[in-house]
């Protein structure tokens, strides 16, 4: 079917049908290529998305190069401590201005032509500028950088967007706020990105990134190995302390839900089994002492993953991550995932965290390699346009509108509640967002 | 100068341990692959810290493989002989072309060495040739020579695909 047929006619893809039992999406919301050009238009380069966290852009200077859906911008750390967010490209011809995706700066200095901006954006040189500028009244002002529309924080979790017609960035999080707080909250001195990251490839569409991270459904089916491979450790190695790997999750034996956030944001939770293996734990006093004693229980007890609509996901499981979605066309996206950990945790709980990350969180661990094979299979899959529809009802008749006590104990309005995180209902909130997004643009 | 011999024959022995090591990979021996690796064996590959250099520190800073001892070579066995994992099933092919072996030192039982190394991938999206560095420690059990440490700066980004102890 000629991709251009979709344009005006998104709904088509979303067969959102709920009350008569029906929730299904286009197949080719994952392959077609007039979709994915009003994704980049409507979606990410649209409205509110994750940029960084703080931490990596501590000091003046420090800057963070980075895309907004195709565009490139880079936050920085500016002389009076405030962020500033501007397309990277130098304002005579457009070169990049970073060299390097992460660096520090006393000022961004074009490679090129050697033209150079403050940490502000303003143009401050332009070589031999008296030999090329000499009219009168010349003003290198016409030369700053330009900034992008919106830039906030919420604990730390840098935002933009390249418009500026956006509501304030809390009221575009929402109920996901809350799971914010609940990995913010657990650090005393604040969190830190850990050194080292890993970018990698994904041969499928970035909604299947976004689905796949608050899929429970998979668990016990793609990750079944990884149970059972630790298990086989555990026993060989005769595994002590936080060199346990919290597996309960993966063997489907404890309780779990799901929320439809909201604003197309998603989450999943799973009780730990063990949670004293766990690298928070050993500030298990100071949470209980310090936090209100539901949120204590969620950070303690709960593993977690939250999807922030559009691109990122923070992870509170075996370890604790960032990652970072970047769409590059309908069947590819690139990821990179950072570990994220409390500032000043012990030796042995920041080496625990690690290994956890690398057993579980990299494609060359055990296990999101085998995401990203399932998601790059349901990409080919797709492919086959005579059968048309994904299916998203599992768990339809057990669905609660708005929050259940859970919710309401930790303080979050969710639209929509899955007792279960094998049920698929969270999906609908996101495809209703994808839906208005790609209808209306900005919100 | 403390620093032990390095004759032909240690070169020679060293070059067809690595060899060997590769050719086990390609064929998919995994246990002969193991048996090349001590008992407490480190098996290293940094991740990158930013484009030019790795991380350094496996206890502060993340990695792409940290394995501790020959145990987490045995996981990675385990899982790809269990059938059971999907970026696993069917296995990509590999071809391990080892190059540039040179024995840095050798002190009684322990042989430090480097290498490159040039894997060709084939899988299910295709193939894909990429590098590494290998900087090996060898020690001396009862006559053989066994690895009990090898670190790999796998030197591509923007990965594709899986990456597990054949692919490096």
């Amino acid at each position: 079917m000629d991709g251009t047929a979709y344009r005006n006619s998104f709904r088509d893809l979303v067969d959102d049908r709920v009350d008569e039992g029906v929730f299904r999406v286009d197949r080719s919301i994952y392959t077609d290529e007039a979709v994915f050009e009003a994704e980049i238009e409507r979606i990410f380069e649209g409205g509110w998305v994750f940029l960084c966290h703080e931490g990596q852009v501590e000091n003046p200077g420090d800057y963070f190069a980075t895309e907004i859906g195709r565009q490139p911008v880079f936050v920085i750390r500016q002389k009076d401590g405030s962020l500033g967010c501007f397309i990277n490209a130098c304002s005579h011809r457009g070169a990049l201005l970073t060299p390097f995706r992460q660096g520090s700066a006393r000022a961004l200095t074009c490679r090129f032509h050697g033209w150079a901006y403050d940490l502000g954006g303003r143009c401050i040189r332009i070589k031999n500028e008296e030999g090329g500028f000499s009219e009168p009244g010349f003003s290198r002002e016409r030369f700053n950088l330009r900034r992008i529309g919106a830039l906030e924080s919420y604990r730390g979790f840098v935002f933009g967007s390249l418009t500026a017609d956006v509501p304030p960035l809390e009221d575009h999080l929402g109920a996901a706020a809350r799971w914010i707080d609940l990995l913010a909250g657990q650090a005393r001195n604040g969190l830190e990105v850990v050194p080292g990251s890993s970018t990698y490839m994904i041969r499928g569409n970035w909604k299947l990134q976004a689905e796949n991270s608050v899929d429970g459904y998979h668990v016990t089916t793609v990750h079944r190995v990884f149970a059972s491979t630790i298990s086989n450790r555990e026993t060989r190695d005769a595994t002590t302390g936080m060199r346990q790997t919290e597996s309960g999750r993966i063997k489907g034996n404890v309780p779990t839900g799901a929320y439809d956030l909201g604003n197309g944001h998603m989450s999943i939770w799973a009780l730990h089994t063990t949670p004293h293996v766990r690298p928070i734990y050993e500030s298990k006093d100071w949470l209980e002492e310090n936090l209100d004693p539901v949120e204590a229980d969620w950070i303690l007890n709960r593993g977690r993953n939250l999807y922030l609509f559009p691109n990122v996901m923070l992870m509170d499981n075996p370890s604790t991550q960032i990652r970072l979605m970047k769409p590059i066309s309908p069947d590819l996206a690139e990821v990179t995932v950072y570990c994220i950990a409390p500032k000043g945790e012990s030796a042995a709980a920041r080496a625990a965290r690690l290994r956890k990350f690398e057993d579980f969180y990299l494609t060359a661990g055990m296990a999101t390699s085998d995401d990203v094979a399932a998601l790059e299979a349901v990409q080919d899959g797709s492919s086959g346009r005579l059968s048309r529809w994904n299916d998203m009802t599992r768990g339809l008749s057990d669905l609660v509108t708005g929050p259940d006590e859970d919710a309401r104990r930790l303080g979050f309005e969710p639209a929509g509640c899955c007792p279960d995180w094998d049920h698929e209902g969270l999906f609908h909130g996101f495809y209703r967002a994808w839906l208005d997004r790609m209808e209306n643009g900005a919100r | 100068m403390n620093a032990g011999r390095i004759d032909d024959g240690l070169e020679r022995e060293v070059a067809a341990l690595i060899a060997r090591e590769a050719m086990l990979l390609d064929r998919r021996r995994w246990d002969e692959w193991i048996d090349l690796y001590t008992e407490d064996a480190v098996y290293w590959v940094p991740a990158w810290a930013n484009e030019e250099e790795t991380t350094t520190d496996p206890e502060t800073q993340l990695n792409l493989i940290y394995l501790r001892n020959r145990g987490g070579l045995e996981d990675r066995v385990f899982r790809i002989e269990s059938r059971d994992s999907y970026a696993s099933v069917p296995l990509d092919r590999t071809v391990h072309l080892i190059g540039n072996v040179l024995v840095e030192s050798a002190n009684g039982d322990s042989v430090e060495a480097s290498a490159n190394c040039l894997v060709h991938v084939y899988g299910k999206k295709g193939a894909a040739t990429r590098g590494s560095l290998y900087d090996f420690r060898f020690r001396r059990v009862d006559g053989a020579l066994k690895i009990a440490r090898k670190k790999i700066v796998f030197i591509d980004d923007r990965l594709e695909g899986p990456i597990d102890i054949y692919h490096l």
